[in-house]
């Protein structure tokens, strides 16, 4: 009960627990790995504009995943990330459809173009 | 890999994954050295991993969590009836567009009749 209160105002302690444990594992990977990977969480909390917990928790998690796995496999930086590491970066948050906050701009947006073709159709 | 190669690919990699797939279940390093095998040898693995994650989010896989020797388990993916139906709509798009452009190239007409 005392817990469900608390999340009330804190967001749910479990999210962030799941948060910090991607973020340890992260800070735990070998370099090079924990070079790019960081820099990658870092973009996100920038770009990322993602507003859902959820979403950004299970996008850190993944990401801790793909580096611990080329980690150990010895995959080389370049031949994940590619040409392109800012492409790569962005595609890689595209995957997750959560909330982002510019979602509410394009409502707005719609909104208004609709609100202007309705204006249109009188005399 | 060609700017205008990485930007026509972008649309219709999703496709080659979910054909790949409908072959045969397959996890991530396993789909990029299938795709090497297929010609498309400078497709990052990233690429490939963000794109998994992305159909999965769509359900159009289901995973299975496979034990691997070393460090965490593979996820597994396979093609399920949502995926099967998006398959079958991509090849559906893909033969429209193919027809369509063909009928533009005017340029590959002009060569073969040069050759003729």
């Amino acid at each position: 009960m005392a817990a469900k209160w608390i999340e009330m105002i804190t967001g749910p302690l479990d999210q962030k627990k799941q948060y910090r444990e991607a973020k340890k594992r992260i800070e735990a990977l070998p370099e090079p790995y924990r070079g790019v990977a960081t820099a990658q969480h870092r973009y996100y909390l920038v770009y990322g504009g993602v507003t859902d917990g959820d979403t950004l928790v299970q996008m850190f998690t993944d990401l801790a995943d793909l580096w611990e796995r080329a980690a150990i496999d010895g995959t080389p930086v370049g031949a994940i990330v590619g040409d392109d590491p800012v492409e790569f970066t962005e595609t890689f948050a595209e995957s997750y459809g959560g909330k982002r906050w510019i979602d509410k701009e394009r409502t707005k947006l719609i909104a208004a173009v609709d609100e202007a073709i309705g204006k249109e159709g009188r005399p | 890999m060609g700017k205008q190669m990485t930007e026509m690919l972008k649309g219709t990699l999703e496709g080659i994954v979910l054909a790949l797939l409908a072959e045969q279940p397959a996890y991530g390093y396993e789909i990029t050295a299938r795709l090497r095998d297929h010609g498309f040898t400078d497709i990052a693995e990233g690429t490939i991993y963000a794109l998994l994650v992305r159909i999965e989010q769509k359900s159009l896989v289901d995973v299975e969590k496979v034990p691997s020797e070393k460090g965490p388990p593979r996820k597994v993916y396979s093609l399920n009836a949502q995926g099967a139906a998006e398959l079958e709509e991509f090849w559906k798009t893909w033969d429209f567009l193919v027809q369509h452009i063909e009928k533009l190239n005017t340029h590959k007409t002009d060569t073969t009749s040069k050759e003729n």
